[in-house]
């Protein structure tokens, strides 16, 4: 085992499996760089929904629940007797009475499981992830994928959004992750989970009939995010006019289905282009459809031109005219290239693999490979490998509870990142999957993850952990295949000094070597 | 290494770990008869909040024309032609009771729209760079008696980051805990590890006062309820009251309450937050008992949010906000600062409410007012480049 092997599989990869140290060790970068092709980053589907089958489920599963005795209501006569079953059932509960029977306490039943089967579709994709991550034979495509996964943050922040978020991350991020950035942030924008956790579905040009008919308008949200999160980065040079005129260009862009349906036919004859989620530019279809084809629609991404804010745009001092299905993407793409977008995604990588304070000779390296190659991230991937300041002995990374997650996961084989406990494990540790708690995306830092609190809480999972390891090994023997050379002798030590194999085992989790990278 | 296995919590923090514990070990100070009883506590409502329709100015010609249908037609009144939120029975009594006061169309010196940067600008109390240590924590450096801080919540926020190590953080358990024994050899293992060594010993510390929590029931809310959900507001505010109500508790309390940020349909989402809200100020209060008297809180968003209503019934990133003030120690019944109206020309670029009141001075006025501070310190090293934002006067 070398320790160029072990710092590939730990810093690099997700954590090392039994015998990962010793394959990394004759050649760690070109282990590293094996896994680079276009579809090592994908998880396995099955049995999971696409974002349309998932969005149409979820709208049927409301819909179903306003009948129990078979009769359609309303949507607003459900939710007034779903309000009033609540209400009962609250009294009922402070009164000491038997729950309340009827067509009330039957709805509400009925819109407690749809919640519950929408929220198991969540527990679904977090499991089929973290189980991917657990067992991958190409980690370090899978620390790449999840770099970018946190990049463009969508998070399960309501119960419109929950069916969205595991697409997403399947559809627009793991697909383009070693493709082309443009191609990437392209899908990201277009996906009705972005669109929709960034308010653009619900974003009107202000003039079109349509807006003015129903006083909607403008919501710049998405435009500001991409110029400040995913592109250029804060501070790089855009103004709250570029952001406006950004905004207006994303006009149009929506998710189909009987909202939009009304939305259009508010303005007059719809007219528009789809496309399928994941799609390549070159796929748009053009259709010309009414209320009927929209609702059949529902869930996918759709250009809705009586909703887009008509007349060129100005963003970062090129104007953009066009057709108007096209300007949205043309911005992108030029976002895509420009010099800010590449310096801001060099420091974030350069952050990520090498230290919380990114140095600037690393970063110039990143950024000029972004720009020489247009925004390939094959290329960039490969460039990251070959930083040699991403190869130093110190670990300079602390590791988010996600990453220490899947890293004793993978070192002790057990369930300690998905199954049954995985919940509870993920919210005391701060770090719920598809939950960030902003469109920043989760802190890449030190500072962020090893506060008091965070520490007591990874020392009580590592205890939890010991608890169910394996008899038989010896903690020693563990410590080693997880580490190898990376543990110090102090902490070899310690662990061999253990009073029992389970405190053995807590202290090689909690040990320095452990919780960072 | 065989004596420390002797130890048990207690011990160990009197033994050697002052560096954190401090702010716990009892006989290590008496800062608390230094402060007299007084308390501070800072809530950070992360997403900006929207202040017109906490406290809609009701009586302004030009509300209605804005954002007619964000302001709520039962709003309690108060004074001055302002009104509260009614979701905010709790908070109205205490303006009433002269415990709780507003200042509106406030902001920090930021003027661009970032949430990101305008928290850590909000929270490291600078103007254009962002620090790497946040103002609390350099206050604390400077501090005019022994004081010492806690921060509520699993993660440290940026504002009690820095050199000060007087600060501890905290949130309830959920797993079961390891035993003392494992918990020496691991304060042994990271000796020269300086990142886990300060949690792991401040972490020791804080679980002693936590240890009096665990039979509130509402802690059982807090480990079900999901990350940021308004109702860990309650549970969060009641832990920092808690803390503070200690007879050697620590004099300041930070609290972070996510969640504010309300693009579409603010009505409902702000309905919620602000009962959740009004809801914790009730329990704090409660909580401290007769700390309340002496305590003055202070929450405050990274900046405000537009003037006029967007096109989903929300609104977006603006400048002037609303900051909330409230326990027995302030000024209370009194909207203070200036109303700069919200005729287009006095809207700042056309858009947000036009600050008025430096969100700095309010810092300053309460360190200053509240807890001592000395005024040089308050404008060099705590908010440097401050002189203009001057300390508010008349918050105590």
């Amino acid at each position: 085992m070398s320790l160029q092997g072990a710092i590939a599989a730990t810093r690099f990869g997700m954590g090392a499996k039994p015998g990962e140290i010793e394959a990394a060790s004759s050649d760690p970068r070109g282990w590293l760089k094996a896994q680079i092709a276009p579809n090592a980053a994908l998880v396995p589907a099955d049995g999971l929904k696409d974002v349309q089958t998932a969005i149409r489920d979820q709208q049927e599963a409301y819909r179903g629940l306003f009948g129990p005795n078979g009769q359609a209501l309303k949507p607003k006569e459900a939710r007034q007797e779903a309000k009033e079953a609540k209400a009962d059932a609250k009294e009922a509960k402070s009164d000491g009475d038997p729950k309340p029977q009827g067509d009330g306490a039957a709805l509400l039943q009925a819109r407690q499981m749809a919640q519950r089967e929408i929220r198991e579709g969540l527990l679904k994709e977090v499991d089929a992830k973290s189980k991917h991550a657990v067992e991958t034979a190409a980690p370090f495509a899978e620390r790449w994928a999840r770099f970018w996964s946190n990049h463009f943050t969508v998070a399960a922040r309501n119960m419109q959004l929950i069916p969205m978020v595991g697409p997403f991350e399947r559809e627009a991020i793991r697909p383009h992750v070693f493709g082309n950035f443009a191609t990437l942030l392209g899908a990201s924008t277009f996906h009705p989970c972005m669109l929709t956790y960034l308010d653009a579905a619900k974003s009107f040009g202000p003039s079109t009939e349509a807006a003015q008919k129903r006083k909607v308008g403008l919501n710049e949200n998405l435009a500001r995010e991409i110029l400040e999160l995913h592109t250029m980065g804060v501070g790089s040079g855009y103004t709250q006019a570029d952001i406006i005129e950004f905004a207006k260009a994303l006009t149009g862009w929506t998710v189909g289905g009987p909202q939009t349906a009304r939305m259009m036919f508010a303005g007059g004859q719809g007219q528009g282009a789809g496309l399928r989620p994941g799609f390549r530019r070159q796929e748009r279809v053009s259709f010309q459809g009414g209320a009927a084809q929209m609702n059949a629609m529902i869930g996918a991404t759709v250009f809705v031109e009586p909703l887009h804010e008509p007349g060129a745009r100005t963003v970062v001092g090129k104007s953009y005219g066009g057709p108007a299905k096209t300007q949205a993407a043309m911005i992108l793409d030029d976002l895509a290239r420009s010099k800010a977008t590449a310096h801001h995604i060099a420091t974030k990588l350069v952050r990520h693999f090498v230290s919380d304070t990114p140095p600037p000779a690393a970063v110039a390296k990143i950024e000029a490979v972004f720009l020489r190659t247009g925004g390939n991230l094959a290329d960039l991937a490969r460039a990251v490998i070959d930083l040699d300041e991403a190869w130093g002995e110190t670990q300079q990374k602390f590791k988010t509870p996600d990453e220490l997650l899947v890293s004793a996961g993978r070192a002790t084989g057990q369930e300690v990142a998905y199954g049954a406990n995985q919940r509870g494990v993920y919210q005391a540790l701060a770090q719920q999957p598809f939950n960030a708690p902003s469109p920043a995306g989760w802190p890449d830092d030190t500072a962020s993850w090893s506060g008091a609190d965070a520490i007591k809480k990874r020392l009580e999972w590592a205890n939890a952990v010991s608890r169910r390891m394996v008899r038989g090994e010896s903690p020693s023997d563990f410590l080693d295949r997880a580490l190898g050379p990376v543990a110090s002798a102090r902490t070899r030590q310690a662990v061999a000094r253990a009073e029992t194999a389970e405190q053995g085992f807590t202290i090689a989790l909690m040990s320095p070597e452990f919780q960072r990278r | 290494m065989a004596s420390l296995h002797t130890l048990n919590r207690r011990s160990l923090l009197v033994a050697g770990c002052a560096v954190s514990l401090i702010s716990v070990a009892p006989s290590a100070r008496a800062a608390t008869q230094q402060s007299g009883g007084k308390k501070l506590i800072v809530v950070i409502l992360r997403g900006a909040m929207d202040g017109m329709s906490l406290l809609p100015k009701v009586d302004d010609p030009d509300i209605q024309a804005h954002r007619a249908s964000l302001v709520d037609p039962k709003a309690i009144p108060l004074s001055g032609g302002f009104a509260l939120h009614s979701a905010m029975p709790n908070l109205a009594a205490m303006y009433q009771a002269k415990e709780a006061a507003f200042v509106p169309a406030i902001a920090g010196p930021y003027r661009e729209r970032s949430h990101f940067e305008a928290q850590d600008l909000l929270e490291c109390g600078g103007i254009r760079s962002v620090s790497a240590d946040g103002w609390l924590n350099r206050a604390l450096q400077k501090a005019p008696a022994a004081y010492a801080a806690v921060s509520i919540g699993p993660s440290q926020p940026l504002i009690v980051r820095g050199a000060a190590k007087n600060i501890t953080s905290w949130s309830p358990a959920v797993l079961p805990e390891a035993s003392d024994d494992t918990l020496n050899r691991l304060m042994d293992l990271y000796d020269g590890d300086k990142v886990l060594k300060t949690s792991l010993t401040a972490a020791v510390g804080a679980d002693m006062v936590a240890g009096e929590m665990k039979d509130g029931s509402s802690m059982a809310n807090m480990a079900g309820g999901g990350r940021g959900g308004p109702q860990q507001y309650v549970t969060q505010l009641q832990a920092a009251g808690k803390f503070l109500a200690q007879a050697d508790g620590p004099e300041i309390a930070v609290v972070s309450l996510d969640g504010w940020d309300t693009h579409a349909a603010q009505n409902q989402s702000l309905q919620q937050r602000f009962t959740a809200l009004d809801a914790g100020l009730k329990s704090l209060k409660d909580t401290m008992g007769e700390t309340w008297k002496k305590t003055a809180l202070v929450a405050v968003s990274e900046f405000g949010r537009t003037a006029r209503v967007n096109g989903a019934q929300g609104t977006d990133h603006g400048t002037g906000g609303t900051v909330i003030l409230a326990g027995g120690g302030i000024k209370g019944g009194q909207v203070f600062g200036d109303w700069p109206g919200l005729k287009p020309a006095a809207l700042f670029e056309n858009r947000d409410l036009m600050p008025t009141t430096d969100a700095r001075s309010v810092f300053k006025g309460l360190l200053r007012d509240q807890l001592g501070w000395a005024a040089n310190d308050l404008d060099g090293m705590v908010f440097p480049d401050s002189k203009t934002a001057r300390p508010e006067t008349g918050l105590i």
